[in-house]
């Protein structure tokens, strides 16, 4: 056998080992979907490398898998979750819900058996422990935490060797024993700690001493609900009702919803939402309105000094342009998230240089210092003056380029004619320069449309548009607002309402590429090797 | 005569040039700026200037050892993730690229128009759905779930493929078929044709591509943030963006070290490969 082909067989091999590792966990997790993607998936791999007829798929595979997995599966799931009310408060599925409901205990201040001797200790966190004396046998040890740590915590354990010989408590040294004044000082945190025995029986701190040792006692608690997989009601065990499925994804009890939820589809409400809820339309219009304006003069400014420096440079007589272009391109070599950051100490209101500088003029004409940042114009325009020197080179190098491949003939023809330099300029090489790069315009465009690491580095979408009822800024964008949508606490989480918003700048993007693929000869290059 | 010589010098060029230094300026400063107050002895932001009274490393020792700010595990991590997501991400893409090139069948038109139309949308558009299921790939997939390099690789891995195997091919269609023909002649199998001619012969397509692909990963910021909450496994324009802008005018020494360090390398190399980037600029590529 070939090398080639055993190290086929080897790469196949783990591929498949990995695939059979995720079964038994997607079966343990009912994902029973996924279950399906890998089955396919594996089928279809080892059909393509084993046998031999399908031989173009042996080198498309391994990057479109990727490209399906990670690209346009995603998409598609974006535009399902845009149907759903996928957010805080409704982040499981129905089955999960379920499970962590029915984990859920309450106290039902039953006391078990009798006082028994507790000590109270705290390690070098500040983090309280207790210790259980029952006799000799049974010392139980462990940390002491509020009802809603139950779920994280392990259960005390029976540690004899925190008694000697002499029936007296010692204690490791990493330890500190409170005494009973302490404990009287701590007592409302106290209180509410518990150590767990099981996970319906717990000890907490009963009756505190200041001579002898304080006592604790046993209480036990009970399952908070009871689900009845037939009649899909949930009790309520410590009201005693009867909860049914309500229709927005929860139980109701008596009126009342029960939380967490689960997440449901709920149809086209989400892009009704944004149409007609007056609070939600009404920042995202101006997002909306600020996201174009944003695009279109981020690529104008750009434009227009790319293009003053192209003409002004682009003459053979013209010395050092090698060294005017080298230095040019350096604002475009540097990481964006770097050069956004300098110039965010740059331009800072209280401490900047930008301020400094232009101090004579605030001093000269008696006016008031830029707050930049602070004012929504000012962090309209700092948005705007950083993105020309992030996006200037990029014009300067395509309109360089586009200008040398004007023939010359045509601008001397002109001369002939007897036209004067600038109606030679006006009237044919600009026409000409804007036919060859209007579809690098197109893209400019688009990209900044989606521009998110310039507004979420620079302002943060910020100064905030105060009374909105979603969390926005005056130079939000819409990827950023989305972004805020989705990730930023606050007002909780809206994945739903995120995606719908995203598959809204889908189509946007969509119509602006489409727009560019009218002025691109780019398809024609397709259809050549189809 | 010298003097009338001058003067329509000044009108026909001296602008030309006011014109070129003036953003000869406009575009050193902020990068003069960064790189001496890197090494400049000042407190914060308020005390800093264009030239430094003194020079110091102060800046550049402080992003050693301290735990909470591991600045140089940041740095690590993003060569990692884009050295590792650029290479597969080419690899995987001239694969796809020669197959479309040179292999006629049944599903190769709909494959490339696809591709044409997947690279119009950028891959983090649909950032809130890879954060949801790489939230549920957690629970089955620990290996690769939200939080790790491993799924956040395999993201970056599938963003940038289509546009790369869209260009490889592009550049494959213009190495001559005649080469393969004679090989086919002699004898050669597909892969012998790839490995040995079209694959070396595509060399410049494929380098130029890794570096952007590398750039562009190492630059972004979006999918890293939705992605890593671990702070020993942030990427560096995570890490310095998150964590140093907590107490901006205080920590700018640090900050301007930081953003050398970083920058530095990336500008080299893009330096390096500008011929080959900006020449692929007109045929419509746009840095990330």
């Amino acid at each position: 056998m070939k090398t080639s082909t055993i190290l086929k067989y080897i790469l196949l091999g783990i591929f498949n080992a990995l695939m059979f590792y995720v079964v038994p966990l997607a079966i343990t997790y009912e994902s029973w979907f996924l279950l399906l993607i890998i089955g396919i998936i594996t089928f279809l791999i080892n059909i393509t490398y084993i046998t031999n007829r399908l031989k173009p798929l042996k080198w498309i595979t391994p990057g479109f898998i990727f490209l399906i997995s990670f690209v346009l599966f995603p998409a598609g799931y974006n535009f399902y979750v845009s149907f759903t009310n996928w957010q805080t408060g409704h982040i499981l599925t129905k089955t999960q819900v379920i499970e962590r409901l029915e984990d859920l205990t309450y106290s039902t201040d039953e006391q078990k058996g009798v006082e028994f001797d507790l000590y109270v200790m705290q390690d070098s966190n500040l983090d309280y422990f207790f210790l259980a004396d029952f006799d000799q046998d049974n010392l139980l040890f462990g940390k002491a935490v509020t009802s809603d740590q139950f779920e994280d915590i392990e259960y005390a354990t029976h540690e004899p060797s925190f008694k000697d010989s002499n029936n007296n408590i010692t204690i490791p040294e990493s330890l500190y024993l409170l005494s009973g004044k302490e404990q009287i000082a701590n007592s409302s945190t106290l209180q509410d700690l518990s150590i767990l025995i099981d996970k319906n029986t717990r000890i907490k701190l009963y009756n505190i001493s200041v001579f002898g040792a304080s006592s604790g006692r046993i209480f036990s608690s009970q399952q908070k609900y009871t689900y009845d997989q037939d009649s899909e009601i949930l009790y309520d065990n410590r009201k005693n009702v009867a909860c049914t499925l309500g229709d927005r994804g929860n139980f109701v009890c008596g009126g009342e919803l029960v939380d967490p939820g689960w997440r449901i589809n709920v149809g086209t409400e989400n892009y009704h939402r944004i149409i007609n809820d007056d609070r939600f339309r009404g920042p995202l219009s101006t997002v909306t309105e600020w996201t174009f304006q944003f695009a279109f003069l981020s690529v104008v400014l750009a434009f227009i000094v790319g293009l003053l420096l192209a003409t002004t440079l682009n003459n053979e007589k013209v010395r050092f342009q090698k060294i005017y272009r080298s230095i040019y391109i350096i604002p475009y070599a540097i990481p964006a998230f770097i050069s956004i950051l300098v110039f965010r100490g740059l331009l800072n209101p209280d401490f900047g240089l930008v301020n400094d500088w232009l101090d004579p003029f605030y001093q000269l004409f008696n006016i008031e210092p830029i707050r930049w940042f602070r004012t929504e114009g000012s962090s309209k325009a700092a948005v705007l003056l950083v993105n020309t020197w992030l996006g200037f080179p990029y014009m300067f190098l395509i309109v360089t380029g586009a200008l040398q491949s004007i023939p010359n003939e045509l601008i001397e023809a002109s001369k002939v004619d007897g036209a004067t330099p600038r109606q030679s300029f006006f009237k044919i090489t600009f026409p000409l320069l804007l036919v060859s790069i209007s579809p690098l315009l197109i893209g400019a465009f688009a990209y900044n449309f989606n521009n998110f690491t310039l507004i979420f580095l620079l302002t943060g979408g910020g100064p905030p548009i105060v009374g909105a009822d979603v969390s926005v800024g005056y130079t939000d964008i819409l990827i950023s607002f989305t972004y805020n949508l989705a990730v930023s606490g606050g007002r909780g989480v809206q994945f739903g309402l995120a995606a719908a918003v995203t598959t809204i700048i889908f189509f946007l993007v969509l119509i602006i590429s489409a727009i560019s693929f009218r002025y691109s000869k780019r398809l024609e290059r397709v259809y050549g090797n189809i | 005569m010298e003097i009338y010589k001058l003067s329509t010098w000044l009108k026909e060029y001296g602008w030309r040039h006011l014109v070129g230094l003036t953003f000869v300026v406009f575009s050193m400063y902020p990068i003069l700026y960064v790189v001496a107050n890197s090494f400049a002895d000042f407190p914060n932001l308020e005390n800093s200037k264009l030239i430094p009274d003194s020079f110091t490393l102060k800046h550049f020792q402080s992003l050693y050892g301290d735990p909470l700010v591991p600045y140089f595990k940041w740095l690590f991590n993003t060569y990692k993730i884009a050295s590792l997501a650029g290479f597969f991400n080419v690899l995987l893409g001239t694969f796809a690229g020669y197959a479309f090139a040179r292999l006629k069948f049944r599903g190769r038109r709909v494959g490339l128009i696809t591709l044409v139309l997947i690279q119009m949308f950028p891959a983090f558009l649909a950032f809130v759905a890879i954060y949801l299921l790489f939230f549920q790939i957690s629970d089955i997939a620990p290996f690769m779930g939200l939080g790790t390099h491993f799924g956040l690789i395999c993201v970056y891995l599938g963003g940038s493929i289509g546009f790369n195997s869209w260009l490889i091919k592009g550049f494959m269609d213009t190495i001559p078929e005649s080469l393969d023909e004679a090989a086919k002649v002699d004898g050669a199998s597909d892969s012998q044709i790839f490995f040995r001619i079209v694959a070396p012969l595509a060399r410049p397509i494929i380098v130029v591509l890794f570096v952007l692909t590398f750039i562009g990963i190492y630059s972004d910021y979006i999918l890293a943030a939705v992605f890593l909450k671990d702070t020993n496994l942030y990427t560096v324009a995570l890490g310095i963006n998150v964590v140093f802008t907590d107490d901006f005018s205080n920590e700018w020494g640090s900050i301007a070290a930081a953003s050398v360090i970083a920058a530095t390398p990336i500008a080299v190399l893009f330096l390096f490969f500008q011929k080959q980037i900006t020449g692929g600029l007109t045929a419509g590529s746009i840095k990330g």
